[in-house]
């Protein structure tokens, strides 16, 4: 894919290394000239020295023969500006923004951008690791909407050694898998469940505390 | 030669503007001609009112009318200064002209009452038993109208000049909306409300029709003017007493706090500073003159209780009703009331003395010194207080006009204090009188009566005037009239 | 002379926005202007007696604390394009408040958003406008000659 990144500092470095292992062709525009000349040092890709949200740079850099556009700069507001021009003018099929408000993930939704929030990642990443030894977090996804969760299951558990059929689970939560004993199994109505399995549950995120209270007996 | 029109100009604005305000407090002279429904007996009083009120109209009229820019020009704050302080020694003036040709005072008592009763102080040298009612119900209009204050009142009425000069430099400073003009209309409103509920409330209590709406005309502008020599002691009610607790409370409410209150943003209320400071001293200093003070002196624990309640918010609201006289009251009762007096009421009220947000901040201050300590030494922390809704950092800038208003407070407490002890009173009474005169309070010990020695009456009322007006208005403006003065007499500009 | 009290938002205390929220707020609007400096508020005279946040607008909870959903008009007149474009889209798609204006510097930008139902305004194109008109007529004259 060709791939166009604005931004600088050390996260558009490693982005541009990953993407260019896996074979992507990538462009980056800085604002700051050294960067510029550092990147284009150390990386097989175009580095481009310019306004990233000038359109006059946009449209010299190639960005109508982008696959995808990446706003990572450090503002909002310019994240934005980069990947409706992009979208809008340019017609680039995928855009993403990245943002400092976790509430502009929302916003810019509603203006026809996907954004991604580093604070509510992290934040939510600290908050169901933190304390909860047998519980990992493993994906939040859809956009937050959809939690994917492995729980070991302790002595302790309400619903050790009970039968699934006999389990009254939170609406909107599944019980996708259970690893028992090293073994992978899909739960039917009498699998029982044991101290030591590691169970993993799909939930959204408005019942994800009721299911974990539910498997580990924790109130949270 | 510039700089000469450029003075000139702005004090046409301002004498038009004074005038402005000049002509609505000569309108006001006509309300208390509104006695004449009940008792039509008293119209033989009703010149004394009806003349100085024209003139005030005529004059004032003049000045507004002819003085008036085409282009309505906004006042700035010096300029809005110098409106306040010569439109409220007018009103001063004019006002005391019913107390003299009514009730013979001479001018010193005349101008005392009169500057008693804009400033919403409530010290009295009126004979009430003796007054006819229209110079009651006129000692409670001016209550009422200086107490919400003239600017204010007048902008309410009629379009003045744009922007918020002429009410802030009145005291007037929260925002209550965005404009100037909403703000003033919620604050009427809310006032106008207050004095509503005060008429119901003491009906209910037990007071006739007059005797209510002078009482809440009072009690709401935290002025403290009775229509009976004793005070509110003179109906000994439980019921009247403890119905003119919460409104004292309410009148010494800055109104954006109370706004807030009636639309129902209860947190920040609840994290107001003046509103803590008034839940902690308020119980406290009740329980303390409780015991150290009524609890001997009265027969019943019922009296006792409601003493103690009552004077303690009638001095920390800086209201002056009183339920008692102070004769008996021990000395660290007296301590109790000069402190509280002193501390006063809420900032952007009807209220007077140095005020509760600037004692809280000060206390504060104190507290975030030692809690620094405990913090890692790079830390850098921003300490703030509410206000309204939003928070405000305190900055050493901000300390710093504190801590200098507080001490011009006391430095003018100390001086007022010492001339009325220098004419042969005892120490606690002079440094009560004084307390109730500079944070026009109105609770008195006996001092101010209408046979005290002028200059004690004089330096009373130049301490009501100060105490309201908010000293660095009066100062400044003094300062601007001398400094604009001179340069326009000599020609010569001096910066 | 307007004899309507609308309630106005400007973001962005400058030269600009500080000029126009004193000639509103002097005519009797009801104005709230954000900035994100506090020194920018200086430039208010004695005319404004609206209300003065300090806070980024880029922020979403800045601009619903401050009340933007009551407002009737939005005016964004910060130094930065992208910061402008980017609040009256949130005030317009958001919160949609009835009349969105933004000043753009960059007259490329402006093209582009025009179909966002947000009235730009660009002084460098009107600046351009006014110039060439100028010239334009001194040829003329000159040619009269």
């Amino acid at each position: 894919m060709n791939i166009l990144i604005a931004g600088g500092g050390k996260t558009v470095y490693f982005l541009c290394r990953t993407f260019t292992s896996k074979g992507h062709k990538i462009t980056v525009i800085n604002r700051d000239h050294d960067e510029s000349v550092w990147l284009a040092r150390h990386l097989k890709i175009v580095s481009i020295h310019g306004d990233w949200s000038a359109p006059q740079v946009l449209e010299e850099a190639g960005t109508s023969l982008m696959d995808a556009v990446l706003a990572v700069t450090s503002n909002d507001h310019d994240n934005l500006a980069i990947c409706q021009i992009a979208s809008l003018h340019f017609k680039v099929p995928q855009t993403l923004a990245l943002v400092n408000d976790p509430n502009n993930e929302d916003v810019f939704r509603q203006l026809g951008i996907t954004a991604v929030s580093t604070a509510r990642i992290l934040s939510n990443l600290m908050e169901q690791r933190v304390g909860f030894g047998e519980i990992t977090n493993l994906i939040t996804a859809s956009e937050g909407k959809l939690n994917i969760t492995e729980i070991e299951l302790m002595e302790t558990s309400p619903v050790a050694r009970k039968q699934i059929r006999d389990i009254a689970f939170p609406q909107n939560s599944l019980l996708a898998y259970i690893l028992h004993e090293g073994q992978p199994t899909i739960p039917k109505g009498d699998t029982v469940l044991y101290p030591g399995d590691r169970v993993f549950v799909i939930t959204l995120p408005e019942n994800y505390a009721e299911t974990i209270r539910m498997l580990t007996g924790d109130r949270r | 030669m510039q700089a000469r029109t450029i003075i000139l100009k702005h004090y046409q604005a301002i004498l038009s503007n004074t005038g402005m305000i000049m002509s609505m407090v000569g309108v006001l002279m006509f309300t208390p001609l509104l006695v004449l429904f009940a008792w039509h007996d008293e119209w033989i009083y009703a010149k004394d009112f009806v003349i100085p009120a024209l003139v005030l109209i005529g004059v004032g009229g003049a000045l507004w009318r002819i003085l008036k820019s085409r282009i309505p020009a906004p006042l700035t704050i010096q300029d809005g200064g110098v409106v306040v302080l010569l439109s409220w020694v007018i009103a001063s003036v004019f006002a005391g002209f019913p107390f003299m040709s009514v009730l013979r005072l001479n001018f010193t008592q005349a101008i005392f009452e009169s500057v008693s009763g804009w400033t919403t102080t409530g010290l009295s040298v009126v004979d009430v038993a003796k007054s006819p009612n229209m110079v009651l119900l006129w000692r409670s209009i001016t209550q009422l109208i200086g107490g919400a204050g003239l600017a204010i009142i007048t902008l309410a009425a009629i379009t003045g000049p744009t922007g918020a000069g002429l009410t802030i430099a009145e005291g007037r400073t929260e925002q209550l909306a965005p404009h100037v003009r909403s703000s003033i209309k919620r604050v009427v409103i809310l006032y106008a409300g207050y004095a509503v509920l005060g008429i119901i409330l003491f009906k209910l209590a037990g007071m006739n029709f007059f005797d209510a709406i002078n009482h809440s005309f009072a009690a709401i502008s935290t002025g403290g003017f009775s229509t009976k020599t004793e005070n509110i002691a003179f109906w000994d009610s439980t019921a009247i007493d403890l119905v003119s607790v919460p409104l004292m409370i309410l009148g010494n409410m800055n109104f954006l706090t109370v706004y807030m209150l009636v639309r129902g943003k209860f947190k920040a209320v609840y994290r107001n500073g003046e509103v803590k400071a008034m839940a902690t001293l308020i119980p406290i200093c009740i329980i303390l003159v409780f015991y150290l003070v009524s609890n001997s002196i009265y027969p019943t624990f019922g009296k006792s209780i409601r003493v103690a309640i009552v004077e303690v918010v009638t001095a920390l609201t800086t209201t002056g009703f009183m339920s008692t006289v102070y004769t008996e009251w021990n000395a660290i009762g007296y301590l109790i009331l000069i402190i509280l007096m002193i501390i006063g009421g809420g900032t952007c009220s009807t209220a007077g003395g140095v005020k509760q947000y600037r004692v809280y901040i000060l206390f504060k201050s104190f507290i975030w010194e030692i809690k620094r300590a405990f913090l890692p030494k790079n830390a850098v922390v921003e300490n703030y207080f509410w206000r309204g809704d939003q928070k405000e950092y305190i900055s050493g800038e901000l300390l710093r006009q504190l801590i200098s208003f507080v001490s011009l407070y006391m430095f003018i407490y100390v001086l007022g204090t010492g001339i009325i002890a220098a004419h042969g009173y005892k120490l606690n009474e002079a440094m009560f009188e004084f307390a109730s005169s500079l944070s026009t309070v109105g609770i008195s010990c006996g001092v101010s009566v209408a046979s005290a020695p002028p200059l004690v009456l004089w330096t009373e009322t130049l301490g009501m005037f100060l105490g309201r007006l908010e000293f660095f208005v009066i100062l400044v403006s003094i300062g601007k009239i001398i400094r604009d003065l001179t340069s326009l007499t000599t020609g010569r500009t001096k910066l | 002379m307007s004899s309507e009290n609308l309630f106005i938002f400007i973001v962005g205390c400058g030269r600009l926005g500080s000029f126009l929220a004193n000639r509103l707020s002097g005519k009797g609007h009801s104005i709230v202007v954000i900035d994100i400096n506090d020194a920018a508020f200086d430039s208010l005279s004695a005319e404004y007696s609206g209300f003065r946040i300090v806070g980024d607008a880029t922020e979403f909870t800045v601009l619903k604390e401050a009340k933007i959903e009551e407002a009737d008009i939005f005016i964004a007149t910060t130094r930065d394009d992208n910061v402008n474009l980017m609040v009256s889209q949130v005030a317009k798609k958001i919160f949609h408040v009835p009349k969105v204006m933004a000043r753009v510097f960059e007259p490329k930008r402006e093209s582009i958003y025009k179909d966002f139902d947000i009235e730009a305004v660009c002084p460098t194109s009107l600046a351009v406008e006014l110039f060439l008109e100028a010239i334009a007529e001194s040829i003329a004259v000159e040619k009269g000659n």
